[in-house]
């Protein structure tokens, strides 16, 4: 990174907790520092629930992914606009009415004080274990690009984050994110616009999207049905719909954000804001990483983007012939992308068919080189019958393109759009996690009679405390290995249960709290068979879970003694 | 088993969106929405694939 790099970036970070803490001063009542005294407007909620959503990963990853597997992954947000359509109607209106600070707080009113503790204590262990990942992925990942150590990373996300999130409250907390966004968003255009201009003379943005294409690195709608695979529109419409009901109706990290609205059409508007724009960016993100496949058509990549990875594999025996095998690949197919490029623009169809099949043939052949490398590397950390969990670098081939080729001022903005989306992800579920544990812990079971100053001072030592905790998680986080990937798709446990008993709660009116509360625990046993025993994808339990949970619950309140409903 | 009157008396509320009259409208935009970028999303795949 040169000098100016580095003011960009230092002085961005400096800048966006600075502001947040301006905008959010003056919080002098629980209710103001964990719902912004019901002020928010609906663009600044709607801001702050993508960025909650949207950690580090989110961008360094996604693009990634469509580097290696093309624009596919986008189908898993198709169920996102029907999940805020569903909750604007109905958790909306209800969260807002009920008068609750937390989700869970609603439960009591609707079953029992044990049903809240269940479904509060399920969020802290998922949203707990998720803070520390938030902070240390992407701190892992810069360590590796940079060099720098990632515990220096880790405490840097870390403090700026405590300290703004545990002085500001949730008014901070928002318009952090909304001005995090705003910086985002401008990091991802000026990212796309600068791997466009990097393409070589005689490539337009229509050839660049035609080669991107020609191998299947657009493929953006896969409409074949199949359980076992991720990513289709019939997992992304109906599983990722049951997901978003999940994380945006039953998450404290997100319920939060929509009870800070000015009135229940303001919360309304933040959902249905972000049904639009989910969809659109994520598409956007994706397009970018395709770009980059684009560029690296033309300039050669390296065999496996993490430089450690990539270091330890060229001591390999074998490791010369795997690297000319991937670099003969490479030209065959840099020689091919030329040839389809110039058969298009002469417009015969005989050689735009035959240009077609070479091209795809050698991106074939050289998968298939990287595949060898990254064999021959995972071959090197076996260590007798213990074998390394599958390498993965796709979080490394958006950043290690930056840091390459972008120009000088640009890389430090997109390194704090890094750190800024770190630290907005974090401090939401900070916030959040405060919230449950002071609300639905706190004073309903320890301190049922402390003065509104006496909660607020808890609340702040809770999110000093879960802040402290996070930052320690993400120093521990690399010995945890598989536990880190585990925590990433550790929502799709969790959510099914927590959708399933506000489905019982809003919709059906006969069924009790132990009903509830047995329907939940069944419903949790049943999604770990699934994930044991089954090769089904993950977005599924969400589907599958949820439908368990309603189904017991139902069976359970019609052989348990009836007793008056408790709201 | 009924459907909560938990939801009948919440879902009522008066305050109008700041576009098309009713909230039944704003969803079925959002729909219509998100069913124009499958067909284009599919409409790209088809093209460039």
């Amino acid at each position: 990174m040169t000098p100016l790099d580095w003011i960009v970036m230092v002085l961005t970070i400096i800048a966006i907790p600075s502001f947040g803490l301006w905008k959010g001063r003056g919080s002098k009542t629980v209710n103001q520092y964990l719902l912004a005294g019901k002020t928010m407007p609906w663009y600044a909620m709607g801001l702050s629930i993508m960025a909650t959503q949207a950690s580090a990963v989110t961008f360094i990853a996604t693009t990634g992914q469509a580097y290696v597997d093309g624009m596919r992954f986008v189908q898993f947000y198709f169920g996102l606009p029907v999940a805020m359509v569903i909750l604007s109607a109905t958790a909306v209106p209800i969260f807002h009415k009920s008068g609750v600070y937390t989700a869970y707080e609603y439960l009591e009113k609707r079953f029992d004080a044990k049903t809240r503790a269940l479904a509060a204590i399920v969020f802290l262990v998922q949203r707990g274990m998720a803070v520390g990942v938030s902070i240390y992925a992407p701190a892992i990942v810069m360590s590796v690009i940079f060099g720098w150590p990632d515990r220096v990373t880790t405490l840097i996300i870390g403090i700026f984050c405590v300290f703004y999130t545990t002085k500001g409250g949730i008014p901070a907390v928002t318009w952090t994110d909304v001005l995090q966004m705003t910086i985002i968003f401008s990091g991802l255009i000026l990212g796309l616009f600068t791997v466009v201009s990097l393409m070589p003379h005689g490539v337009s943005f229509a050839d660049a999207v035609y080669l991107a294409g020609a191998v299947g690195k657009l493929n953006a709608v896969d409409l074949k049905f199949d359980p076992n695979n991720r990513y289709n529109l019939w997992s992304g419409l109906i599983g990722g719909a049951f997901l978003a009901l999940g994380y945006f109706g039953c998450d404290q990290s997100q319920v939060q954000r929509y009870l800070t609205g000015k009135s229940v059409a303001q919360s309304r508007l933040s959902l249905l804001f972000n049904a639009m724009a989910k969809v659109p960016m994520q598409f956007f993100i994706l397009f970018v990483g395709a770009m980059v496949f684009v560029f690296y058509l033309f300039i050669q990549p390296p065999m496996l983007f993490e430089k450690n990875a990539m270091k330890v594999l060229s001591t390999q025996p074998g490791y010369s012939q795997v690297q000319g095998r991937f670099d003969a690949a490479w030209q065959r197919r840099q020689k091919a992308a030329e040839s389809l490029n110039s058969a298009r623009k002469r417009e015969s169809p005989a050689a735009l068919t035959a240009a077609t099949a070479e091209y795809r043939a050698a991106q074939h052949e050289l998968d298939d080189s990287r595949k060898a490398g990254i064999a021959l590397y995972e071959k090197s950390q076996t260590r007798g019958v213990l074998k390394p969990a599958a390498f993965n670098d796709t979080n490394y081939i958006f950043l290690s393109f930056v840091t390459r080729f972008f120009p000088v001022g640009i890389v430090g903005l997109v390194i704090a759009v890094i750190f800024t989306a770190a630290m907005s992800s974090s401090s939401g579920e900070l916030n959040s996690l405060a919230a449950v544990s002071v609300m639905d812990i706190y004073r309903r079971h320890i301190k049922k009679d402390a003065t509104d100053r006496q909660y607020l001072i808890a609340s702040r030592l809770f999110t000093a405390m879960w802040g402290a905790w996070a930052v320690v998680f993400a120093q521990y986080a690399k010995y945890l290995g598989s536990l880190v990937e585990a925590v990433n798709q550790v929502g799709s446990f969790f959510y099914p249960v927590l959708l399933g008993v506000f489905v019982l709660a809003f919709f059906f009116r006969r069924v009790r709290g132990s009903a509830a509360f047995w329907a939940m625990l069944l419903g949790e046993a049943a999604i770990i068979a699934l994930a044991v025993f089954t090769k089904v994808a993950f977005l599924w339990y969400n589907v599958i879970g949820t439908v368990i949970v309603v189904i017991c619950g139902l069976l359970l309140s019609l052989v348990q003694k009836q007793t008056p409903a408790s709201d | 088993m009924k459907l909560s009157n938990q939801i009948n008396h919440d879902i009522h509320d008066s305050e109008p969106p700041p576009i098309l009259g009713r909230w039944r409208n704003i969803n079925i935009l959002v729909l219509c929405w998100l069913a124009f970028l499958i067909l284009l999303f599919y409409g790209f795949t088809r093209y460039f694939s």
